[in-house]
């Protein structure tokens, strides 16, 4: 057997876009490059998925999930997620990051995970924690996942989410919605062939999807939280 | 809704909130419901929330807002993703944090209303995002909307007819519309409503205080 059957089978589920944790309602910038009139076709897309892979997710979110995955208690969990605070200036990307990861625990809660469940607790009385990566560290602590299934899982969500997003708002179809997830999965997978050090600080550098973000209240016509 | 030990006595000093979902078709009168609820409400002393969840746009959440009906802080918006019957149903996580959050920041807040975005006659609610639901139809959307047994007609806790008084100016026989409505739903609780001039919500009200809230 080439894989362990049940980690797969694992991360299908927790990796699947219809996971009921929020996600659906986040574009990540999408809606609003394309309301600028900067995303209009799948070579576009592909471009912003690029950036968001290569640019941020594994240079920030990877970098603050890796951390809370290793911290030793929710005090140090809850460290990391200050400095995911501290370290997105847009109002708008902390505000999603959040509200996507307080659904993710709040599923995990309810499943009765016990590090959710003592995370909560912290998250609950401060409101500057629960931000997705840390979530993303702790439920994957909680299913049993390894530090590099937890990493596979967040990169992928965050595909599926950008491209499902492409898709609801009609800049792609659904066969370009597969062509675009096949290009992302190989970048994916390059990235995460790459250990990042153990002393990686967490940057990123996207600044034409902050902007986007950020603008999201201004923008009359909004499906979307991000 | 309460939570009772064997003996009786309410087991956690905190009560959670009774969460009452509104759906239905764009246009049939939810936001126009939940602006009629919210003084009929408020006036029998229930202390209350509104969470809306716009398809496009936060008009609703921000008519409720400037409405002067309620404090706008215990007005939440959640943003559907052009998605409006997954936020209810499939995944109603973004909703059930809003409710959470709602209860974190208004202790002893006893009902909840969660307004849908507008969807069609399939939309439902999860049972794990609300203790009880309606749906909302109008009769110019036609008399054969109840025939069409859609879901949210059929399984609807409380299904409302709104916009009553339109019924002679669309060719609707309102008498045989409610019959057939209570025909498809086993007789389960179909209430008429004209919510531009405030008729049928204290009956609406009513049944709310008695199935959801239990006072009487």
């Amino acid at each position: 057997m080439l894989f362990d059957r049940l980690q797969a089978l694992a991360l299908l589920q927790l990796g699947d876009s219809a996971y009921p944790a929020g996600g659906f309602a986040f574009s990540w910038g999408i809606e609003g490059l394309a309301a600028d009139g900067m995303l209009a076709n799948r070579n576009e897309l592909d471009r912003v998925i690029a950036d968001q892979l290569t640019r941020r997710w594994a240079t920030m979110d990877r970098i603050l999930l890796r951390k809370a995955f290793r911290a030793r208690n929710c005090k140090a969990i809850a460290e990391v997620d200050r400095l995911t605070e501290a370290g997105t200036p847009s109002a708008e990307m902390r505000d999603g990051s959040r509200r996507a990861g307080r659904a993710l625990l709040g599923v995990w809660v309810k499943l009765e995970g016990p590090l959710s469940i003592a995370y909560r607790d912290q998250v609950s009385a401060d409101a500057r924690l629960g931000h997705l990566p840390i979530a993303q560290a702790v439920v994957g602590r909680d299913a049993g996942f390894s530090l590099d299934a937890a990493e596979l899982v967040s990169g992928w969500t965050l595909v599926t989410g950008l491209v499902s997003a492409a898709v609801r708002l009609g800049i792609i179809g659904h066969i370009e919605a597969q062509q675009s997830q096949a290009a992302a999965r190989g970048l994916l997978g390059e990235l995460l062939a790459d250990t990042p050090g153990a002393d990686a600080l967490p940057a990123s550098f996207t600044p034409f999807i902050d902007i986007a973000v950020s603008r999201g209240p201004l923008r009359h016509v909004r499906m979307f939280t991000t | 809704m309460n939570r009772l030990s064997l003996n009786g006595t309410i087991a956690n000093s905190r009560i959670a909130a009774a969460r009452v979902g509104i759906g239905g078709p764009v246009g049939s009168g939810k936001t126009a419901l939940v602006e009629r609820l919210i003084p009929a409400l408020l006036k029998r002393g229930v202390d209350l929330a509104v969470i809306t969840n716009d398809l496009v746009t936060a008009e609703d959440a921000e008519r409720i807002r400037r409405s002067g009906l309620i404090d706008p802080a215990r007005v939440s918006a959640v943003e559907a993703g052009a998605c409006p019957h997954t936020v209810i149903r499939e995944d109603p996580t973004l909703n059930i944090e809003a409710a959470d959050e709602l209860e974190r920041r208004f202790p002893g807040v006893e009902l909840i209303l969660l307004e849908s975005g507008g969807d069609n006659l399939a939309s439902t609610f999860s049972r794990d995002l609300t203790d009880f639901w309606m749906f909302v139809i109008d009769v110019a959307g036609g008399d054969d909307i109840p025939r069409k047994r859609g879901p949210g007609v059929i399984r609807a806790d409380l299904l409302v007819i709104n916009k009553v008084d339109l019924a002679p100016h669309v060719g609707v026989d309102l008498a045989r519309m409610h019959q057939e409505a209570l025909g498809v739903r086993d007789n389960r609780p179909v209430l008429l409503t004209d919510c531009r001039r405030g008729e049928g919500i204290d009956t609406v009200v009513d049944l709310l205080e008695r199935e959801v809230l239990f006072r009487t």
